[in-house]
């Protein structure tokens, strides 16, 4: 990753390299939701290396959180792809994924014998409680987005109530929920929002 | 084993392709990985935590981390390529027909449905975890919902960080828990 190399004329294993590098560099830094990636995408491959446009990543940005799946390893699947095709596509995946999968084998590897210490126990007991203020602070932070229309409101209670009294599977609920919009949404113009 | 490397690999990809961003993983990742016994809810807890403190997103945390113990390192593979199934496959298409997608009506339609019927997924795995923490066969667990009210109420009002919340807990837990 020196910058002083001519990354244009070394051949497409070397950018793949690159690619992979870079993505893995960054994947170092993602702690506590993937939004800072995204700048350092742009400042990377863009700013640095102009191998991708900041439409491309505007575009990009607005598919990667609409499809299912990771949203930053959406994010990388597209833009590698756009610079090195299939290939960078798995380059930029991969390397984005191998730092959380060697920071996690280490976690896994000590978690057994350390899960049962007294000290140990009793952090985890804190570390516990505090999840669910997290995940009500994720939800809460979806609002904006999800209730948006009226009847997003029903559709929020109706699964709730679901999800928190039945055992309905998961995945159904979500093709209920993508099937009920495209009934629902069907021929309404956006500014009918209420 | 092969069995087991398949279950792993087909499960992720499942809560790869139900899951819409962040936390929105954790209700499918529960329903899967309890239902095969591969973690107890308090392990998915544990790994949520620890997933917000490590590089990366929950989602190859969660299949590195399952992976690893139910089959190895091998495990590990199958599962975090299962979870990013839908990335590889779906967006590699979308890459590949950018043009006809951009602007895509249809799919925003469905993702007015998807998001509302996310958050109310989400907030219901919170009552439910809320249930198994604080009221156990022990009684009320007065301590823990204190640390979970002062965490709560921190991250609400203040611009302190996920990972600082969860340091503050853990070192609560040491005190209290």
């Amino acid at each position: 990753m020196d910058e002083s190399v001519d990354t244009k004329k070394k051949g497409r294993l070397f950018r793949l390299w690159v690619i992979f590098l870079i993505m893995a560099k960054i994947g170092c830094f993602t702690f506590g939701g993937g939004w800072s990636i995204i700048g350092q995408m742009q400042n990377e491959f863009v700013e640095k290396r102009k191998w991708m446009t900041e439409e491309q990543i505007v575009d990009f940005l607005s598919l990667a959180k609409s499809f299912p799946g990771v949203m930053i390893i959406n994010m990388s699947v597209l833009c590698g792809y756009m610079m090195e095709g299939p290939m960078g596509a798995l380059a930029a995946a991969f390397g984005l994924s191998a730092p959380a999968i060697l920071a996690i084998a280490v976690v896994a590897y000590f978690y057994g014998s350390l899960k049962n210490n007294v000290y140990v126990a009793k952090v985890l007991n804190g570390v516990r409680c505090v999840v669910i203020p997290i995940i009500l602070n994720a939800s809460w932070k979806l609002k904006s987005k999800s209730l948006v229309f009226r009847i997003s409101y029903v559709l929020f209670a109706v699964s709730f109530l679901i999800c928190a009294f039945t055992n309905v599977s998961k995945p159904l609920v979500i093709v209920l929920g993508a099937l009920l919009g495209l009934v629902i949404w069907r021929g309404v113009n956006e500014d009918a929002a209420a | 084993m092969r069995m087991l490397l398949l279950r792993l690999f087909l499960s992720f990809m499942k809560i790869g392709f139900f899951s819409f961003g962040g936390l929105t993983m954790i209700p499918v990742i529960n329903d899967e990985v309890l239902a095969y016994g591969w973690m107890t809810a308090d392990e998915v807890m544990d790994i949520v935590a620890v997933a917000e403190m490590t590089p990366g997103s929950l989602g190859i945390n969660c299949a590195t981390f399952v992976g690893l113990r139910t089959a190895g390192v091998l495990g590990a593979i199958f599962a975090s390529v299962g979870v990013m199934t839908p990335s590889l496959t779906l967006c590699m298409l979308a890459a590949h027909f950018i043009l006809k997608l951009k602007g895509n009506q249809v799919m925003e339609h469905a993702m007015n449905g998807v998001r509302p019927v996310s958050m109310g997924m989400l907030l219901a795995v919170a009552v439910t975890l809320s249930q198994t923490t604080f009221f156990t066969g022990a009684g009320v667990q007065w301590n823990l919902i204190f640390i979970a009210a002062v965490c709560g109420i921190l991250m609400f009002k203040t611009k302190i960080t996920i990972p600082q919340t969860i340091l503050l807990a853990a070192v609560l837990g040491l005190i209290i828990g």
